[in-house]
């Protein structure tokens, strides 16, 4: 193939796992650009030349009032044009952790231009956990965990806002829930309940499914080196790695 | 007209009105420390927004930036629209108590910085000039009626910082009225500045000594007759300012004087088991045993892959073929003493520092911290009261724990090895030890990164944070004993996000080359960044008035020590300023040229246009005479230390345990073996996702709850060879001091070892870190036992000389703090002295990676190891052996044998696993002794294996299918108790809870 897919990783402001998401993008032929949110603001066409736009785990502006409330509010003030643009082409959007959290509070998940329904509020205990979770893959839209749909994965999180939370009554609540599962935007849930997430929710995606926003890392379970015991490494898979070969590939058929 | 608005935050209608686990744990706090039951708590936090003018519409916005929509809800002085009374009682309470805690003025608050910035970037508000103030509103409510004085009380023992913070309590009928919103105020920092002034010297010693005691200058009398013959030399006095910057380069944080003594050191009468090291005279500890260990292995070993070692902020190794790795450990002690919180938090974002400033600038990518700590529950069952002036041991734990866990998650650095170490003595003054790892390339722009290149005529330009109050005096401070009287303003709070935008932005100007030079602002702040630096041009000319400040009301003195953390010096050409200060610029990095770089032999300090300071670099740095100090042991100095103890006669003796099962299972669950998974879980310990060997393993199936030995890390996705790791370790010992210090040594030399090459390190390419905590040993009326102290120093130096030569592994970088005492009215509480070692080695392949949890039945368990470490080279010999072995692929498993002994070692092996052990020995299965490593082995190469070892190698059993510990005769434990005892602490952590929300 001639033309590469390329990936943009956002950095800057607190933002801290660009390197390893730009090297998981990368492992499938993607061009990665690591770039500074402020040289993206300075310069916003140049999201034009991106198919898939990366906003990585970090503790943005130290995760003072809200995780990735800042960061979303720059972006919101400084960047909704281009962004806008980006997801009418359907192009693709990964959050990660923090990367996540500003999505949500960007309005964008679980679907871009309408109110907030939800939001990802501190665990349930009450502070940051480190650890590698079972997670269940539904059948969902999501573009970016096509080929692991009906498996069970491993992948760490690492966080301490991961909650999910949907506005209104327990009533509303709960309809927004199953709307979700009816239009097949639950991407990710965990198998048992790690932080006291709504229905054990890990990750959603947009009803396009172009756009996915996770709590748990992928990007961090790239290779069976990394896997968390000794065990693991020579015998089990490294499931991260695919939710990036999957993005890319959906790029490769769209280029 | 100038307006301050008040919002607070709270959850909205829709979110549950039960206390969070948070809020619960606290109250279970109050209850177990301070005897208050509170059945009811509640935190908010708020903010005051400081204007110009008042802002039209100012809830909405508020609204937008402080709160989320969807759980939310915002209090605002400006429509007072809540009813909190009512709001309140919706969650239970009928008498609420308010604690309104604010920081007190100039203290660093990060919430308000980050919030400012919020409000700067809605387009609408640019053209107001605002100011932010955080705080946090603590409702309670109690069954007891208690004084405001007691509830401000309280509040300070676990929701405020004395030093740092004010408690303003409301009652009911306040909190009805809203009393605080009706003229809600940012409390303007309010301070005086005075000009340089010039300072007699020529008095008697009696007004000598209490200059040096006002202003905190830290210097002996000896050192103040020295300035003051020097400057007689000039016809002059010298200025407050040179003072200053005299004490801080001579204090003995920064220039190491009794590791630069000349030391005669003497034995009398030892007890038998301390090897006899006999009288001699040692002419600088550091010069003849730490880096005298280091050249000769050098030259012994003809090693090439030491790229630059004790000359900068930390040591850098070859370990690669494409970057190079550099290691740095600090102290943070007496800021820890202070506030645990904030002085752990500056430890760890100051070592980072110290990596950022290494050479060319590296790339932090690793952290690792071992905490020394008392207990609560000691001093509770020994029914021993504390001084008053002593903080809870337990509130300290927290207050540390807390510091390292937002220093390295918030700037992205995995933190992937430690140790919690309990001991009664470090209830004076708890040890904070903060390591990291970096990576830089080899060479870049054509030259090599390990180097300093600043010219004269380069801008001297400070990056980062400005300057405050905070940290004044910080270096002189730690070379002091804690007493009463500690000013305040010794005290810093780190700005994780200054840092990691200074850190991102350093990076970068690297890249771009856009600098000479760079290092850190650590302890003695401009003084001794610009100082140090400046001996490499051979001078430097400061306007310190161009120095961006906090507040005004600064002296020139405190401009130029103060200890303001996240600050960076550079060298940058002339010719370069400009993209440096437009990068600078972009990435929200505060950078000012406050002078430039000369090759006068002065360092020239200006104010307002007035010399304020004109020193010789060669007086500053070199011209202080070595200390001539006595170091004395003998039965007697033992058994004198041994009677002064502050606690002799009142620790209770503990119960033996009968079985050898009770006794494991005993141990497993003391405090210096027990896990501490449910505090080293909130580290994030694998961000840069390159932690091959993590904090915990185990299977997956009964959870990852065992201990690892070493944390490896994995070079390639920094930029290394795909096929290339390192492994960071660390060993420590100070409950062997009280033995011996040599042995203390020995044990934490090895264990640190032991750890790197049980991961699948190559014990021939190995480094190590040496860092020093001891009491203070100076002889004086306060310190009788100096000499003893001393030569406890002595022998420990000799014996990191001693193994590490017979190791063939350098050190690369230390440190020292050696003023670990606590005094106040009778009490005095000193440390055991206490060496930690960290070890970094080279994992060739991550092939050779081994992991300690067994992994198969049917392997074979041996032990290896002398029954005691007394022949090093041959250790080093038992250790190539092990290596070989796992190169080979024979080695399965390995873990250390260490505090415990050998069944706490078995036992961790299996206890995570579904496997078990059948072992059948007759060695005593609690011995704690250096040197000693368990392995499991692939049965099939058991010939092979054996036939790599000559001795010390012991077959012990086999691994099985039932997930218990036999020991023949002598015990049968099932790996669910003892992974029971072994997280008696850290259960009950993360547990699942009941699905939440509508099925």
């Amino acid at each position: 193939m001639s033309k590469k897919v390329k990936a943009l990783i956002l950095t800057g402001d607190g933002i801290n796992c660009e390197n390893e998401t730009a090297l998981a993008f990368a492992q499938y032929g993607c061009e990665t650009k690591i770039m500074h949110v402020q040289d993206l603001i300075d310069q916003p066409g140049q999201l034009n030349h991106y198919q898939i736009l990366a906003l990585p785990g970090g503790f943005s502006f130290g995760d003072e009032i809200g995780s990735g409330q800042i960061l979303a509010l720059k972006l919101k003030y400084s960047l909704g044009v281009a962004l806008t643009e980006f997801i009418n082409q359907r192009k693709l959007i990964i959050g990660i952790c923090n990367g996540f959290q500003v999505l949500v509070r960007l309005g964008l998940l679980p679907k871009p231009f309408t109110e907030r329904q939800m939001t990802l509020t501190h665990n349930r205990q009450g502070h940051f956990i480190n650890k590698w979770v079972s997670l269940k893959v539904p059948e969902s839209k999501c573009v970016w965990t096509k080929s692991l749909q009906g498996k069970e994965i491993q992948l760490p999180i690492r966080h301490g806002e991961g909650k999910i939370t949907f506005a209104g009554d327990q009533a509303t609540q709960h309809n927004t829930f199953q709307a979700l599962v009816a239009n097949g935007q639950i991407a990710l849930s965990y198998t048992e309940d790690v932080n006291g997430s709504y229905q054990e929710i890990a990750g959603v995606t947009d009803p396009t499914g172009c756009i996915l926003g996770l709590m748990p890392h992928p990007e961090a379970a790239t290779s069976n080196w990394l896997l968390p015991d000794g065990t693991a490494k020579k015998s089990e898979q490294a499931f991260g790695t695919q939710f990036f070969m999957n993005a890319v590939k959906h790029c490769e058929e769209m280029l | 007209m100038k307006t301050t608005y008040r919002f607070e935050i709270y959850p909205n209608e829709h979110q549950s009105f039960a206390m969070s686990l948070s809020e619960t744990k606290l109250t279970e706090w109050f209850e177990k420390y301070c005897n208050i039951k509170f059945e009811k708590l509640f935190k908010a936090n708020y903010f005051l927004l400081e204007a110009n003018e008042p802002i039209p519409e100012i809830d909405t916005y508020a609204k937008t930036i402080l709160t989320d929509l969807v759980t939310e809800v915002l209090f605002s002085s400006e429509s007072k629209n809540m009813d909190m009374i009512s709001y309140l009682g919706k969650r239970g309470f009928s008498n609420p108590v308010l604690c309104d805690i604010s920081f007190k003025p100039g203290v660093t608050d990060n919430s308000a910085q980050a919030v400012l910035e919020a409000f700067k970037l809605i387009p609408d508000l640019k053209k107001y000039e605002l100011n932010v103030a955080s705080g946090e509103c603590y409702f309670l409510q109690s069954t007891v009626n208690l004084t405001d004085a007691e509830y401000e009380k309280i509040t300070y023992e676990k929701l405020a910082n004395q030093l740092l913070q004010k408690v303003i309590i409301g009652r009911k009928d306040a909190i009805q009225i809203n009393t605080r919103m009706q003229a809600p105020k940012i409390v303007e920092v309010l301070s005086t500045s005075h000009e340089a002034t010039t300072i007699n010297l020529n008095q008697d010693e009696q007004t000598l000594l209490k200059l040096n005691t006002d202003n905190c200058w830290a210097l002996s009398l000896e050192e103040i007759y020295f300035v003051r013959d020097y400057f007689k030399t000039l016809s002059r006095n010298p200025t407050d300012v040179e003072m200053e910057v005299i004490a801080q380069s001579w204090s003995e944080h920064c220039k190491h004087k009794i590791f630069a003594s000349h030391i005669e050191y003497s034995e009398g009468e030892l007890p038998n088991h301390m090897k006899k090291l006999g009288n001699f005279e040692v002419n600088s500890l550091f010069k003849t045993f730490i880096r005298g260990a280091t050249e000769k292995i050098k030259a012994d070993r003809n090693l090439n892959w030491l790229v630059s070692i004790f000359h900068d902020n930390a040591g850098i190794v070859r370990f690669d073929k494409n970057v190079d790795v550099c290691i740095k450990v600090e102290t943070h002690n007496s800021p820890s003493a202070l506030d645990p919180y904030g002085g752990a938090l500056t430890g760890i974002l100051g070592v980072n520092r110290d990596i950022l400033g290494c050479g060319q600038g590296a790339k932090p990518i690793a952290n690792t911290n071992v905490f020394c700590l008392a207990e609560d529950s000691f001093f509770k069952e020994n029914n021993i009261k504390l001084h008053s002036k002593l903080k809870n041991p337990d509130r300290i734990a927290e207050g540390v724990h807390l510091g390292v866990q937002d220093g390295g998650n918030k700037s992205g650095i995995p933190t992937v090895n430690g140790a919690f170490v309990y001991d009664h003595d470090f209830v004076g003054k708890p040890l904070v030890f903060c390591g990291t790892v970096g990576v830089l390339p080899q060479t870049e722009h054509n030259q090599s990164t390990a180097e300093k290149r600043q010219k004269a005529g380069d801008y001297i330009v400070m990056s980062g944070g400005k300057i405050g109050k905070d940290g004044i005096h910080g270096a002189t401070f730690s070379s002091m004993e804690l007493n009463e009287n500690a000013p305040a303003s010794v005290v810093q709070i780190g700005d994780p996000i200054t840092q990691k935008r200074l850190g991102d932005f350093l990076i970068e100007a690297r890249q771009k080359d856009l600098f000479s030079s760079v290092t850190d602002n650590g302890a003695g702040g401009l003084s001794s960044s610009v100082g140090e630096m400046a001996t490499y041009t051979n001078g430097a000319i400061v306007e310190l008035d161009r120095a961006p400040t906090k507040y005004p009301g600064l002296s020139p003195f405190e401009l130029m020590v103060s200890e303001s953390q996240e600050r960076m010096t550079f060298a940058v050409p002339k010719e370069k300023i400009h993209q440096f200060l437009q990068l600078s610029e972009k990435r929200s990095v505060l950078s000012t040229v406050i002078g430039e770089f000369t090759n006068q032999g002065q360092l020239l300090v200006r104010y307002q246009g007035k010399t304020v300071a004109d020193l010789n670099l060669h007086f500053l740095h070199e011209s202080l005479k070595p200390m001539q100090l006595k170091a004395h042991i003998d039965t007697l100095s033992i058994e004198t230390s041994k009677a002064s103890h502050w606690l002799k006669g009142k620790i209770k003796e503990a119960a033996k345990s009968a079985s050898a099962k009770e006794q494991l299972l005993s141990l497993l669950s003391s405090a210096n073996i027990r896990s501490h998974e449910h505090l080293v879980r909130r580290y994030d310990h694998e961000v840069k996702a390159a932690t091959l060997v993590k904090p915990f393993t185990g299977t997956k199936e009964i959870g990852r709850h065992a201990p690892t030995d070493a944390g490896v890390i994995w070079l390639h996705p920094h930029g290394g060879e795909q096929d290339n790791a390192i492994s960071v370790s660390c060993g420590i010992a100070p409950q062997v001091s009280q033995f011996d210090a040599y042995e203390m040594a020995v044990h934490a030399l090895d264990e640190a070892v032991r750890n790197s090459v049980c991961v699948g390190a190559d014990p021939a390419e190995m480094v190590l870190v040496d860092n020093y905590c001891w009491p203070d040993p100076i002889t004086s009326q306060k310190n009788p036992d100096g000499a003893h102290k001393l030569a406890q120093l002595v022998r420990t130096s000799k014996a990191i000389y001693d193994l590490s030569t017979d190791y063939g592994m350098p050190f690369v970088s230390g440190k020292d703090s050696m003023k670990n005492d606590f005094m106040a009215d009778d009490v005095k509480i000193s440390v055991q002295p206490t060496l930690l070692v960290t070890a970094m080695g080279r994992v060739r392949s991550l092939n050779h990676m081994t992991t300690s949890e067994v992994k198969a039945s049917g392997d074979l368990v041996y032990l290896m190891g002398p029954e005691q470490l007394t022949d090093f080279k041959k250790q080093l010999e038992l250790y190539k052996s092990l290596h070989k072995a796992i190169t080979l692929g024979f080695v399965k498993s390995a873990h250390d044998v260490s505090e415990g002994g050998l069944a706490v070692s078995l036992a961790e092996k299996i206890m995570a696993t579904t496997l078990g052990m059948e072992i059948n020995t007759t060695l005593d299965l609690f011995k704690e002794s250096a040197g000693r490593i368990v392995v499991t082995i692939d049965k099939a190469k058991q010939k092979d294996f054996e036939a790599l070892f000559v001795s010390d190698l012991t077959f012990l059993g086999t691994v099985t299918t039932t997930a218990q510990l036999e020991i023949k005769n002598k015990l049968t434990v099932a790996n669910t108790e003892s992974l029971n005892a072994y997280r008696i602490k850290a259960k009950g952590d993360v547990v699942p809870q009941a699905r939440q929300g509508v099925n």
